[in-house]
């Protein structure tokens, strides 16, 4: 491995190996953003809002084009309120008008009280842009790891202590 | 040098990948002129992919998806291209060549290597093409690591360079010593291990995976292990 090393082709040639699976991975979920024409074509559900459809760990596949019909009542959306970093995945409950400015109000179904609150100071309610795509398919749990690894910090430090020892014995 | 290096025998890539990097030593050693375009091409493409990819993410990250999205629809379908050149470059246009050079005497030559999983033969294709135009003649070998490699994982060069200084008459004309040495290959397995640190302790200082001549003396005391 190390011997590689010397030959400068061949050093380059290991870097791009490894430069290419990072960069691939990148250029799939980019991919994958602009099949859907969403920012985030894959979100994981945070909080307990949406249950008894969605758990906190489920990995959501989001979809942003309106081809056949517009975001109506009753779809799971993704949005993103103003100056908030984290998405929302909530149900459309009203739809006023039509087009790009009908005006959406959305609510957790495991909430009392619809999403007013959650917006944005003086947003009442939410246009077709703030939407980053509808819920068409999940996988159950698989994003809890992600959860994890955000409330409890000192996991990533184990999980990279772990992987650190792994290099160590392996001497790859 | 490989031959100072011990690796796990039980590592097919790193067999091959010790044996590969043997090659261009040995045959550079003995004047001729590597050539490295099917590398250089495939460090080109890739690179150029690795570029795109940077570059949309700079576009992304600055100024957000909504903005850049044509440029990144534009950017994946490049990346998706440039990768399936390379693949189809790496599959089908280097086919495991490592090495390709031109001898003194202006006589190409091509190396390609291949193993098989967990089959530990080193399977090699050597293609010759003369100056003069007629037609490229194509060697094929298929030898065991065992010939080469010693139970503690030590590359030896000399056995190693007999087998194709004797297969390939391209090379025994540019190396007539490791032709003639075709003797049989020493049984690397079954000799026990302080013979073999003094046979690789010689191979180090004397040979390396250069071809220099081996004074006559130590030939006999290999044979004897």
């Amino acid at each position: 491995m190390l011997s590689g090393l010397q030959n400068p082709r061949q050093a380059a040639a290991q870097l791009l190996n490894f430069g290419l699976i990072l960069s691939t991975a990148f250029m799939m979920w980019k991919g994958l953003s602009v099949f859907a024409d969403s920012p985030s074509p894959i979100v994981v559900v945070l909080s307990g809002s949406m249950e008894p459809a969605f758990q906190r760990g489920d990995l959501l596949f989001l979809w942003n084009r309106n081809i056949l019909s517009e975001t109506d009542v009753g779809e799971v959306v993704v949005y993103n309120v103003r100056d908030k970093e984290i998405p929302i995945v909530h149900r459309v409950v009203r739809k006023f008008g039509t087009g790009a400015h009908a005006r959406l109000l959305t609510k957790g179904d495991n909430n009392a009280a619809d999403d007013t609150e959650l917006y944005a100071r003086g947003q009442d309610y939410l246009e077709r842009k703030d939407i980053i795509g509808s819920v068409f398919a999940y996988i159950p749990f698989v994003g809890y790891v992600t959860i994890m690894l955000s409330e409890h910090p000192w996991l990533k430090t184990v999980m990279l202590g772990i992987m650190g020892l792994l290099v160590v014995l392996q001497r790859e | 040098m490989a031959s100072q290096e011990r690796i796990a025998v039980h590592n097919l890539a790193d067999l091959k990948n010790t044996s590969d990097d043997a090659i261009p030593n040995y045959l550079n050693s003995l004047k001729f002129k590597q050539d490295h375009r099917l590398i250089d091409t495939r460090l080109a493409l890739g690179y150029s992919a690795f570029a795109v990819a940077a570059a949309c993410f700079a576009w992304d990250y600055k100024l957000g998806f909504d903005a850049t999205k044509y440029y990144t629809a534009a950017a994946v379908a490049l990346y998706a291209l440039l990768n399936g050149v390379l693949t189809f470059w790496i599959s089908f246009v280097e086919k495991g060549v490592v090495y390709q050079g031109v001898a003194p005497d202006g006589t190409k030559i091509s190396i390609a290597t291949s193993t098989k999983k967990n089959v530990p033969i080193y399977n090699v294709k050597i293609t010759v093409t003369p100056k003069n135009g007629s037609p490229p003649e194509t060697i094929e070998l298929a030898r065991s690591f065992t010939e080469w490699f010693d139970v503690q994982g030590h590359f030896i060069a000399r056995p190693f360079q007999s087998v194709f200084a004797t297969a390939v008459p391209l090379i025994a004309k540019a190396d007539p010593k490791r032709a003639q040495s075709s003797a049989p290959v020493p049984d690397f397995l079954n000799a026990d291990a302080d013979v073999l640190d003094a046979i690789a302790a010689s191979q180090s200082t004397t040979t390396s995976t250069g071809a220099e001549a081996t004074p006559a003396g130590k030939k006999s005391k290999r044979r004897k292990a």
